[in-house]
């Protein structure tokens, strides 16, 4: 679910996940969510994912919403992709934003900061190193993956550009 | 639970459309013209297809938003594009120039206008829930309590992160009332969103027969 493609570029939405080879762009838009892009340099391969929520609690679709199931079903897509190659990966996260923190200061807040808090250790545990984080802050993100060289670009509006 | 049925979203829009009703008194009265409020559409969505309610998902939309308290949690939100965001504006403040930034009389404009909009929406509803089955469990303690608007100018599928994230984390299906304006006749580009949370929703369909 979630891919829509235009040309050569994936939209990854909500609770999606995008992957692509050798070229492409891939864009997800994050607001208290979470995206995550795992790269394979050598393959020129690069997985993305829109985290909803930390903790999938033992339900698996959609599998793109949940920390702990995304991680593990986009380095699935990946490896497919790969041949079955065993995959080197690196990671990069963006997102978690509390972009209404006076009306919640809580709730929202503490879903960013438990979906952060998840990706890094579902990372941590599958040995996979962040090379870039864009994370946190009141303003929502665009998250764009260029497939080739592997470039990370992260857009917040009135903001210049953040290459991650 | 995460489906409500025909018969219950039939009761959910009556009840929304005596709150666009008196949204669209407060709101005429407000403004000093004739605003009609309506009821767009009750939506259960994909997540994906509700993160595209309030425009393409990566364009620049405007979002005033309340949190909910009381008979039903959740959230209101007023969401607009810049050019019908000015249009009120302008409605709003008689000065010669046209609005063409959010300044600081502009945002005082939309917050403004999204509290008594979503006041009168909110007292409307309140009136009729407890009557249709306290789903409060006590027909005393029914007010729909909003926090003070907040206004954002952002990507409108994150704002909508923000506004389905409490229901997000219980269903796959998001649940939406979405209404649209029209001022003297003529459509304008403004949304109202009510985005109850996933415990509200679970006793809505628990109580509504």
């Amino acid at each position: 679910m979630s891919q829509i493609k235009q040309a050569n570029e994936i939209l990854v939405t909500m609770a999606g996940i995008g992957v692509a080879q050798h070229q492409g762009i891939l864009r997800t838009l994050l607001g208290s969510c979470i995206g995550i892009a795992l790269f394979e340099r050598k393959l020129k391969l690069v997985g993305l994912a829109h985290i909803v929520m930390p903790d999938s609690m033992g339900r698996c679709q959609p599998a793109g919403k949940y920390a702990d199931t995304a991680i593990p079903e986009t380095i699935r897509r990946m490896t497919e992709l790969a041949g079955g190659l065993r995959l080197s990966l690196s990671a990069k996260i963006a997102g978690g934003a509390n972009m209404f923190a006076h009306v919640s200061p809580n709730a929202t807040n503490t879903i960013g900061e438990q979906n952060v808090a998840a990706v890094e250790k579902v990372l941590a545990t599958l040995d996979i190193p962040i090379l870039g984080r864009h994370l946190g802050g009141t303003a929502g993100r665009r998250m764009v993956v260029e497939v080739e060289s592997g470039a990370v670009q992260i857009h917040v509006i009135g903001q210049p550009v953040v290459p991650l | 639970m995460n489906s409500l049925t025909e018969q219950q979203l039939d009761s959910i829009s009556m009840i929304v459309r005596f709150g666009a009703t008196d949204a669209s008194r407060a709101l005429s009265s407000w403004l000093g013209r004739e605003v009609r409020v309506s009821l767009d559409r009750l939506q259960q969505v994909s997540l994906e297809k509700a993160t595209e309610l309030m425009g393409a998902v990566d364009s620049e939309v405007c979002a005033c938003c309340m949190q909910v308290s009381g008979g039903v949690n959740g959230r209101l939100l007023l969401g607009f594009d810049d050019t019908s965001g000015w249009m009120l504006c302008d409605a709003l403040l008689p000065r010669e120039t046209k609005s063409s930034e959010w300044g600081e009389l502009e945002v005082s404009a939309a917050m403004e206008t999204t509290n008594i909009v979503g006041c009168a929406f909110l007292n409307a509803l309140s009136q009729i829930f407890p009557r249709s089955e306290s789903i409060q469990g006590s027909a005393e303690s029914t007010s729909w309590i909003p926090s003070p608007p907040v206004f954002v100018r952002d990507y409108a599928a994150s704002i909508m992160q923000f506004a389905l994230v409490d229901q997000a984390c219980a269903f796959d299906q998001v649940f939406v009332a979405q209404t649209e304006f029209s001022i003297d006749g003529t459509p304008v580009g403004w949304r109202l969103l009510l985005v109850p949370d996933a415990e509200s929703l679970d006793r809505l369909s628990r109580s509504l027969p």
